[in-house]
């Protein structure tokens, strides 16, 4: 079972390359550069890690920081092997080198929830060897035996004088450098487990971190687009005369998505952008909305001609399903949600001749870098991106789609530019989460015990979506384009007719013992691009399947805490976070009048999390009192990173669970701005409490597991609050 | 020309009138700590003070700050000398992503000026304008409620130089 997620995870992760077989060897030719510019009489040891002579420690962080935690995470990891005070590394953002790919992915980019798992060790390992080339070279200069030096805070202390790192660097850049050092046990750790404010905590408080909004180079213009009400749609004719004639107005060319208008400030460019004229060609999703696209879904649902592809089958399938004691059916609907990241895309370039540099914040540094050779036709070599902090990213940053705009705004006028996207460009030119509808069928013992587990499932896929984009970005710059273009769009037929898109089945048949499964997915997709939302698959298919679970657990009158453990007995991660929750919250013990509890189990990205939500209902009003979550994610490296972590899932889950929800009618996304998709704000979020399971098994994810089991929590809670089962998302009650 | 204080500097700005201060003061000053959002009020990213007040700039034309004082987080203080509410924010690590926190702290600055001893349905008030995506909203009432802490400990002690040695003279205010 865990193999057989881990596979899937893997072929999620790395499909631009398995799908594709092209991708695979891209710049992976073995060359000992550097992934920094190098520092005169500094100690580089491998491209994470330099010393200077003066003593500084600098980390060169492969990851992107996002707010998941990340830069602290790994920047412990290098203070724990190097024996340094973490807070004296100065920690920067790398920028594009085979060194720094994401080892699950193939290619630099941070995704999946798994820089921790996957940098475990290969970081610990390069700070280590750069620690016992410090102590060998210390060791020589000194004249003292290699073992009898205590390396602590960043200094060599032997026979009671210390010694900065720095006065070693010199000797240690000509020795041999060492290998496969040894890593320090848990029972020596004092960074990795510690709990401290994190990292970037300071200067995310003072206003000084950088955000790639915040990018300033010289002769700067600034750029807006205006694109299809129709997302998509191509441009028909526009006129550009009034806005041409707008204060600071310098330029108006035609891209690839619309019209950029480019202005010496943002508010003339954004002024100018009304007095653009527009034709937009008509498409076929103008002909969709979100009555029609749930009607589509649910005739297909009930068309049993449509098979679908399979994504489970196990057992008997469901052969055996009329024959269990309890047989139980339920259709359950989730709808496309935004990403909503509080700084709006943007991208910053800067073109002198050949070159090309470009500034933003984005989880794919390789296909940001990537577009810029697609799109904007320069040189790989001649491209450089300075990545930087990014605000928010839950899937939505590095897509290519903000620097595919911003590369050829900034080719066409020959100037400078900064694109900002405003909140309605951001919230209607998404790639959203996609919807779903699912018939969840199940059949249980008398003992109630899962027999038989079916689902099927309808809606669009996401990886059609983002191989279209990154097909395009990430493929050799060698292969012509228009072949390239053609193989970007094979994902469609691919995961229409062939294979069935494994994030779309993520965690919809998993965590339980049930032997006999059947999992059919028919994709069905009216053609609103899609994307990787905070959690994927398990945003939706958590609540699918928790939701289903209770239902379960009543029909066969059986405690839904106890049917859990019951059916989970091949699960000890799930059943140790379960237990634990269930303690933490006072499952089954007395709560204030009105109050109910409603429990949620679920696995993902390698970490397990239950959650208990306790709610009352107010006539129509879902109030959400506190959520207490137990996660499993294997040995923590900052405890304090991990709860924010699983908070934020909490807070995230419920913004979707109550309010989001994106529809259209006749193609045009109805959603603009935060009136019209709301964010939880203070005043609503419950009192979240989170406990992590004790455990020094390998690390796991932590970024996105916190989010899937809020929804299904929250709707169990007000099932027993109010007698209705929402299996509709948002959670509506009338 | 408009003319204004910005973080108790004069300054002075020949702009189209209708420029919102958010846009004036990140790309003409260059001062980018406040962040653009929404654009239109709804998530408080752009929040500064402006004669006190906790305001969204970037829906306040610049022509609306001729003769205001405007404090921007840069304002509020800096990594080397922090406002208590920033070192409340560092001490219960407050930011994830940190893209809103300029605009929370300038929002929670401006209450603890007016009600230096905040309920929890205060501070939930006074913060119902900055949405935080990442979820920071429980640390972001913690540290409020320390900060406050600090800074009514703060006010009680009035500090003053000795005017020969220049050593500061720390007392106890008298109530």
């Amino acid at each position: 079972m865990k193999t057989a997620s881990i596979t899937r995870r893997l072929f999620l992760l790395s499909t631009g390359a398995v799908a594709t077989g092209l991708i695979v060897g891209c710049s992976s030719a073995a060359t000992k550069s550097k992934g920094y510019s190098s520092i005169a009489g500094a100690f580089e040891p491998n491209s994470f890690i330099q010393i200077t002579p003066d003593n500084q420690v600098i980390f060169y962080l492969p990851s992107s920081e996002m707010g998941q935690g990340i830069l602290d995470g790994l920047s412990t990891l290098i203070a724990e092997e190097l024996r340094v005070d973490p807070t004296a590394i100065d920690v920067r953002h790398a920028s594009l080198h085979s060194d720094y790919k994401n080892p699950e992915l193939r290619f630099q980019g941070t995704g999946g929830s798994n820089a921790t798992r996957t940098q475990f060790l290969p970081l610990r390992q390069a700070a280590a060897d750069t620690a016992a080339a410090i102590r060998n070279a210390a060791a020589k200069q000194l004249n003292q035996p290699a073992h009898k030096l205590l390396l602590a805070d960043g200094h060599v202390t032997a026979e009671g004088r210390r010694y900065a790192f720095g006065e070693f660097v010199a000797l240690a850049a000509l020795m041999p450098m060492p290998e496969n050092s040894p890593l320090r046990g848990p029972a020596q750790f004092d960074q990795i487990g510690r709990e401290r404010p994190r990292l970037d905590a300071l200067a995310k408080s003072t206003g000084t971190a950088v955000f790639g909004i915040d990018a300033e180079v010289e002769n700067l213009y600034r750029a807006v687009v205006v694109r299809s009400p129709v997302l998509g749609a191509p441009l028909k004719r526009f006129d550009a005369t009034a806005a041409l004639k707008q204060p600071g107005v310098v330029d108006v060319v035609e891209i690839r998505t619309g019209v950029a208008i480019v202005a010496q400030s943002y508010w003339q460019a954004r002024k100018a952008a009304s007095a653009l004229e527009l034709d937009w060609e008509k498409t076929e999703l103008a002909s969709w909305s979100s009555d029609s696209i749930y009607q589509k879904f649910t005739q297909t649902l009930n068309d049993s001609s449509q098979k679908g592809l399979k994504c489970c089958d196990e057992g008997e399938g469901d052969k055996l399903l009329n024959q269990a004691q309890h047989v139980v059916s339920a259709d359950y609907y989730a709808p496309y949600l935004a990403h909503a990241t509080m700084e709006p895309l943007n991208c910053t370039v800067a073109v002198d001749g050949d070159n090309c540099a470009v500034y933003l914040g984005t989880q794919y540094v390789e296909a940001s870098a990537g577009a810029v050779v697609y799109y904007g036709d320069f040189d790989a070599d001649k491209v450089k991106v300075h990545p930087a902090f990014l605000g928010g990213g839950f899937g939505r940053r590095g897509l290519g789609d903000d620097v595919a705009e911003a590369v050829v705004i900034a080719k066409k006028t020959g100037r400078n530019i900064q694109l900002v996207w405003s909140r309605e460009d951001d919230m209607s030119n998404d790639f959203y989460r996609p919807a779903a509808l699912v018939r969840m069928q199940a059949g249980v013992s008398e003992q109630g015990l899962i027999e038989t587990w079916a689902v099927r499932r309808v809606g669009p896929n996401v990886l059609d979506h983002i191989l279209d984009q990154w097909v395009d970005v990430l493929a050799p710059d060698y292969l012509n384009k228009g072949f390239v273009d053609w193989l970007s769009k094979l994902g469609r037929p691919l995961f229409k007719r062939f294979i069935a898109d494994p994030s779309s089945a993520d965690g919809i048949f998993s965590d339980y013992d049930m032997p006999n499964k059947a999992v059919r997915h028919v994709a069905q997709d009216p053609g609103l691009r899609t994307g990787l939302w905070r959690s994927v698959g398990h945003s939706s298919n958590a609540f699918f399947k928790e939701s289903f679970i209770d239902e379960l657990a009543q029909r066969a009158g059986i405690d839904e805490l106890q049917f859990r453990l019951v059916n989970m007995k091949n699960n000890p991660r799930l059943t140790e976070a379960t237990e634990l929750v269930a303690a933490k919250a006072g499952w089954g013990k007395a709560l204030p009048e009105g109050h109910f509890h409603g429990l949620a189990a679920h696995s993902s990205f390698g970490s397990a999390v239950a959650q208990i939500a306790e709610v009352s209902v107010e006539g129509t009003k879902i109030v959400v009192h506190k959520v207490t979550a137990a996660i499993h994610c294997g040995l923590v490296v900052n405890p304090g990173i991990v709860r924010d972590a699983v908070e934020g899932g909490i807070i995230f889950g419920l913004t979707a669970a109550l309010h989001g929800e994106i529809t259209l009618v006749d193609g045009v996304i109805q959603q603009s701005n935060f009136h019209s998709y709301p964010m939880l704000r203070m005043a609503d979020a419950p009192k979240v409490e989170v406990h992590i399971v004790e455990s020094q098994e390998h690390p796991e994810g932590v970024g996105e597991p916190g989010l899937p089991p809020l929804a299904p929590a929250v709707a169990n809670a007000v099932f027993k609050a109010s007698g209705q089962r929402l299996r509709d998302l948002p959670l509506r009650l009338s | 020309m408009i003319n204004f204080q910005l973080n108790n500097t004069s300054v002075q700005v020949d702009i189209d009138p209708d420029t919102p201060l958010l846009w004036v003061v990140r790309d003409h000053f260059k001062l980018k700590g406040s962040k653009f959002g929404c654009g239109v009020g709804l998530c408080g990213a752009c929040t500064m003070q402006v004669n006190g007040e906790a305001v969204r700039t970037c829906t306040l034309p610049i022509a609306a700050v001729q003769g205001a004082a405007i404090i921007s987080i840069e304002g509020l203080g800096t990594p080397d000398n922090l406002h208590p509410l920033q070192q409340a924010w560092v001490e219960h690590s407050v930011p994830q992503c940190g893209y809103c926190q300029s605009g929370q702290l300038m929002s929670a600055s401006a209450l603890l000026q007016k009600n230096p001893n905040p309920t929890d349905d205060d501070i939930d008030v006074a913060m119902n304008g900055n949405i935080c995506r990442c979820g920071t909203y429980s640390k972001i009432k913690s540290a409020i409620k320390s900060g406050a802490e600090v800074m009514r400990t703060q006010e009680s002690i009035v500090e003053t130089f000795d005017p020969v040695s220049g050593k500061s003279i720390v007392k106890e205010a008298s109530s």
